[in-house]
């Protein structure tokens, strides 16, 4: 059943409580207890990163799966992450700012995608599974360059393996540019809901319908790519988030556009903390990669969703 | 005068080097409901998409189409929206959609409204599902209400009654002979629905020629012959004649 009216207006409240008490739990739980020092010079930038990073890979996700209109794509899965993480490696290398470098790379992963998926895309059907490998095969790539790089540069600068290839939240920063980033994105898909929710019926549906079908793609395109890269230069690159949000959302009955893009960042945010909450307590003091534990609760999931014949 | 609703000005269709369409000159009218008949692959399908400004990978088009006196082409899409609405043989879903929310987001034009379309169609009952769980003969009726409800005039329907088993082939006919304010061009292949349906005829003959006429004149053996290449009967009933392939 789709969630309308006041069910929808009971289920938001739930889900930003469930956000907060997270947020609260996880400045208050931690291995140095409650010392309200700690909280605001350690615990504090790290949960706002957590926050801000897992809102823009969800809206990534929903993002992307607008734009393929395929209910299984994620930044992560589909090797937009991996871009980022490559662009950012050699921008740090070349000395250009890494921020810069990760946005970059995500364009570039996310055109290239586009590019080798353009005529499954042209022809308003149906070749997902298609896309889904090249999108793998795509991740499989920017993670191997990845790794050459890191080996080639053994350099104190570059941060480790862990951080570009599965992702880590520990020392993130660029917390409030995430955050500020996830509220415009999250307002720009709002405005955009129309026409998104038309793109999601084809895009030849959408094109008879009236709508600039090449402009909206674009605008998808850029900000799904943005969101991520900024992602990958805060926390390196954490996947799966981008997929299990919407994917939660819409089973819970959410179906508007409208209704997901203002959602699906609590959801993210929510998500990440709580991911970060646990890698960091289950085996403290040892913290444990975020991105590991998002891989061991997204990939499973993706795994069932695809069996499910989500196509 | 006004300009028909749709005109084609020698509309030439040929895909892999072969002539589907020739030179058409053809139109259509308010009040007009016109089927397009011919073998499989004969080019039903590729000339509604023609008709409705589509491309296709593979296609070479001549000639022009137009709506209200002026090419496509030369049509926004936000424009062309409130003239032409398509019904394409599948709908892909792949995102959960109710009925009722689908309809209304498919509206350009506010001119029908949604559930009385939804009753005439006998899918009134269907408003609250989702559209990944209905059958294919359900999703085909709602695709008809999403193509009225768009609130375009000239209706271009790529076998609209493919999937409707017989009482709602009826239903579907009955349906379109109040379509009054409209111009609908569809494609079928049960000559004796047609017959019901339809106003006017457009055929598409083996060699990429096309001949048109009232749906009376159209249905005769020997032209049926000629389309279909196999021999026809009459057989007249109490309600009417009938067609039977032999």
């Amino acid at each position: 059943m789709p969630l309308t009216g006041i069910r929808l207006t009971w289920f938001a409240i739930a889900l930003v409580a469930t956000t907060l008490t997270i947020l609260v739990l996880s400045l208050l739980i931690g291995s140095a207890g409650v010392d309200y020092e700690m909280i605001r010079s350690l615990r504090a930038p790290r949960v706002a990163a957590a926050a801000g990073v897992g809102a823009l890979l969800a809206l990534s996700g929903l993002a992307m799966q607008a734009l393929l209109r395929n209910p299984l794509a994620d930044p992560y899965v589909l090797g937009t992450s991996g871009g980022a993480a490559v662009g950012a490696l050699l921008a740090l290398m070349f000395g250009v700012a890494m921020a810069f470098g990760a946005a970059a790379g995500a364009l570039a992963a996310g055109a290239l995608l586009v590019l080798l998926a353009r005529r499954a895309l042209a022809a308003s059907d149906d070749a997902s599974p298609r896309l889904i490998l090249t999108g793998a095969m795509l991740a499989a790539v920017f993670g191997a360059l990845a790794t050459l790089l890191l080996t080639l540069t053994p350099e104190q600068r570059l941060r480790g393996a862990i951080f570009w290839l599965v992702g880590d939240l520990s020392g993130a920063d660029h917390a409030g540019a995430s955050l500020a980033a996830a509220l415009v994105f999250s307002l720009v898909l709002m405005v955009r809901h129309r026409a998104i929710d038309r793109l999601l019926l084809g895009s030849e549906a959408a094109h008879l319908l009236g709508e600039s079908v090449r402009r909206l793609r674009l605008e998808l395109l850029v900000g799904a790519s943005l969101a991520a890269g900024l992602a990958v230069a805060s926390a390196g690159a954490i996947g799966f988030v981008g997929l299990v949000v919407p994917h939660a959302l819409r089973l819970a009955g959410v179906q508007r556009t409208r209704d997901l893009a203002w959602l699906t960042p609590f959801g993210g945010a929510a998500l990440l903390m709580a991911a970060d909450l646990l890698s960091r307590s289950v085996a403290s003091p040892i913290e444990l990669p975020v991105g590991a534990v998002m891989a061991l609760v997204g990939a499973p999931v993706f795994v069932v969703f695809l069996a499910r014949g989500t196509r | 005068m006004k300009p028909s609703l749709l005109e084609t000005r020698a509309l030439t269709l040929a895909a892999a080097g072969i002539t589907l369409v020739g030179s058409l000159d053809w139109g259509a009218a308010v009040g007009e409901r016109w089927c397009v008949i011919g073998r499989n692959a004969a080019g039903k399908s590729t000339l509604l998409r023609a008709l409705a400004g589509i491309g296709e990978p593979g296609l070479q088009p001549a000639g022009e189409v137009r709506w209200l006196g002026r090419p496509t082409a030369d049509w926004p899409a936000a424009d062309a929206a409130s003239v032409r609405a398509f019904l394409p043989q599948h709908a892909s879903d792949r995102f959960p959609i109710t009925v009722q929310r689908l309809l209304e987001i498919s509206r350009v034009r506010p001119q029908h409204e949604a559930r009385a379309l939804l009753a005439a169609l006998d899918a009134l009952a269907l408003a609250d599902r989702n559209v990944l769980e209905l059958s294919g003969g359900e999703r085909q009726r709602v695709a008809l209400a999403q193509c009225a409800v768009q609130g375009a005039p000239l209706l271009l329907l790529d076998e609209p009654v493919a999937f409707q088993d017989p009482a709602h082939q009826l239903q579907v006919a009955q349906w379109l002979t109040t379509l009054h304010q409209h111009a609908v061009v569809m494609s079928a292949h049960d000559v004796n629905w047609i017959a019901r349906a339809a106003t006017h005829v457009l055929a598409l003959l083996p060699d990429g020629a096309c001949e048109q006429g009232s749906v009376g004149e159209m249905l005769d053996a020997d032209r049926l012959q000629r389309v279909y290449g196999c021999a026809w009967r009459a057989i007249d009933g109490d309600g009417g004649r009938y067609w039977v392939a032999q």
